[in-house]
């Protein structure tokens, strides 16, 4: 299989309309869920 | 083991195996046998990437290291989602593009046969390290909660993996990884709920919360800055490069995007982990976390490791142990009083008697941990075994003992399952990077599909008998197993810096990356042998030193570290 680039298209995500908007979301997930683990930790102890 | 648990775990053993030999059928050219012919959806690429990478020993451990240590384990898969990201926008597309078979397979492509040779010999003698051990620490495991020998369950794991890898390939592999993660999700809610229907009456689990955050066993996040140990930044930056390492270079991850039906179809995939691995490690803490709780009102044995324990119960030992276990057991009950009141005064908003409890709690609990730690120094002094702890039995040995028929069967299904899943990726990369990587770009070029998917076979059942015969020879290896682990750490940083190279940096040729690996490698060593550096910073160093000196030398010398020719 030799190097063939470009044939592939890189479709959109199903949804949010771009990956980079997917991307974010993805980050900000994670930014929530650490405040979340953080909160929980300082709640419990 | 009671019989129900024996026919749950044989009926989900002997699932796993038929439904992957009923998804594999029709796996009869290379490319569908090593890449199910490009035609997976996310869903199956997403669970399958996460079976692989919860290992058993992964899952056996977790629980316990909450039950020693807390819930700060989960701070190590903070860079995950982040890699994650990274991945799909990059290494995805790209990996997809150059229709690969294999990661190492693009370098050539990138750079020059020599770099992609170097990347197969370190993944080949990284994995074939790792693929033993997955297998045998588990084996170990369930061996001494079975009673039966390590032999006998690893020869289970193994040739069940073999027979369904070998005749389907990586359809095979992906289907019952997805199957296998189902088992695991049901497994572990099953767990949870079962722990804290076991708390006494009067015990809710907000309660039980309270008592496992007083104990410092909810401790999920710590802002300190420390090399050497879980914390926010470690994992943050550490775990960050080391599932960018993983995910992105190493085949037995990268393997399972490539089988996508679309780019689109791979990062989705990769997106979903993502998303689902905090929060399911979180689960897995916590499940541990609330077996601690359930220790509060039950006596836990003084080590939970039944072979050490009886290793210092013996007459030649008795002056030591006996007061030792009695005082365990005043801390125990001293513990079990203060719990008792910390509930009570929780329910009646009683501060002052809760600030009372609470400090006696604490007390208590020093106490207990002293004593575990003493035992634990005695059975390495009655054994011989140095680093002796008992974490990876906490988990196995409260399910035994304390939980339902039939719900005993399903955990140790679990717990192969996960040891499975993860062979099963292991052995079909280390045959797919054998064939396409060494055999077919080496040994021999323009042979017939046919005999490209007949070595695939053959050099899949090699690597699933190598495992299963490295796992005996493992054995006798006692506290070099931990050394081997640590061994599979160093080379991941070197290959991401490669990469990162050809990913990133147009104008760096061959020569350049390979003296770059040679160095990024060089520079994990110095580190894993001069300094106390935490392993999840050589990912770091290794990396960044490859770039680094790639750069340096293709600035400084560009007659010997020439970029690469025009269209290369």
């Amino acid at each position: 299989m030799n190097a063939d680039r470009g044939e592939l298209p890189d479709e959109p995500p199903p949804f949010l309309g771009t990956w980079p908007r997917v991307y974010l979301t993805v980050i900000v997930y994670l930014a929530v869920v650490i405040a979340l683990f953080y909160w929980f930790t300082r709640w419990f102890s | 083991m009671r019989p129900l648990d024996w026919a749950v775990l044989a009926a989900s053993l002997l699932v796993i195996v038929l439904y992957g030999l009923w998804r594999g059928r029709g796996s009869n050219t290379m490319e569908s046998y090593l890449l199910a012919g490009k035609t997976m959806p996310w869903y199956a690429m997403a669970l399958s990437i996460m079976a692989t990478q919860a290992s058993a020993i992964t899952f056996i451990s977790t629980t316990g290291q909450a039950y020693v240590d807390g819930m700060r384990f989960v701070q190590f898969y903070f860079g995950l989602p982040i890699a994650m990201v990274i991945l799909s926008a990059t290494a995805v597309p790209i990996f997809h593009r150059a229709r690969v078979y294999t990661a190492y397979e693009y370098l050539e492509n990138r750079f020059d046969p020599k770099t992609r040779a170097l990347a197969s010999v370190v993944f080949l003698l990284q994995r074939g390290l790792s693929v033993g051990l997955t297998i045998y620490a588990p084996a170990l495991v369930l061996s001494v909660i079975l009673g039966w020998s390590d032999r006998v369950t690893t020869m289970i794991m193994g040739f069940s993996v073999i027979i369904y890898t070998v005749l389907g390939g990586i359809k095979s592999v992906t289907w019952t990884d997805v199957q296998q993660m189902l088992i695991i999700f049901f497994g572990l809610v099953v767990s949870l709920v079962t722990v804290i229907a076991l708390l006494p009456q009067g015990v809710s689990l907000l309660d039980a919360m309270y008592l496992a955050g007083s104990a410092g066993r909810l401790n999920a996040v710590d802002l300190t800055f420390d090399l050497g140990n879980y914390n926010l930044w470690s994992g943050l930056i550490g775990g960050g490069f080391l599932a960018l390492s993983y995910f992105g270079c190493d085949q037995s991850q990268v393997q399972r995007y490539l089988t996508g039906r679309s780019i689109a179809q791979s990062k989705l995939g990769l997106l979903f982990n993502a998303m689902a691995k905090v929060p399911m490690q979180f689960f897995i803490l916590f499940i541990g976390a609330m077996v601690f709780v359930f220790y509060l009102f039950t006596q836990p044995p003084l080590l939970f490791h039944q072979a050490g324990l009886r290793s210092i119960q013996g007459p030649e030992y008795r002056v030591q142990y006996e007061p030792l276990e009695a005082r365990y057991q005043a801390a125990f009950e001293r513990r079990r009083e203060a719990a008792l009141g910390l509930v009570e005064a929780r329910h009646r908003g009683d501060a002052a008697r809760y600030t009372a409890s609470e400090a006696a709690y604490r007390a208590a609990q020093k106490d207990l941990d002293s004593a575990r730690r003493q035992g634990a120094l005695m059975v390495e002094r009655a054994t011989g075994e140095k680093n002796f702890h008992d974490t990876n039995y906490i988990f196995l040995s409260f399910v035994t003992r304390y939980v339902p028929a039939g719900i005993v069967g399903l955990v140790i299904a679990v717990i192969f399952a996960a040891a499975m899943s993860s062979i099963s990726g292991e052995v079909n990369s280390l045959a797919t990077v054998s064939v396409i990587d060494i055999y077919r770009r080496h040994v021999r070029r323009d042979a017939t599909d046919r005999h490209y998917l007949t070595a695939s076979r053959l050099l899949t059942a090699f690597w699933g008998l190598y495992a299963v015969a490295f796992a005996g020879w493992a054995k006798g290896l006692g506290s070099l197993i931990e050394a081997v682990n640590i061994v599979g750490s160093l080379f991941y940083g070197t290959l991401l810096g490669v990469f990162v190279l050809a990913f990133f940096f147009k104008r760096v040729g061959g020569n350049a990356a390979f003296a770059g690996m040679l160095a990024g490698e060089a520079a994990i060593l110095a580190a894993f042998s001069l300094t106390g550096i935490s392993f999840l910073w050589y990912n770091v160093i290794g990396c960044l030193v490859a770039i680094g000196a790639a750069l340096a030398l293709s600035a400084a010398a560009p007659a010997a570290f020439p970029p690469p020719k025009p269209g290369a």
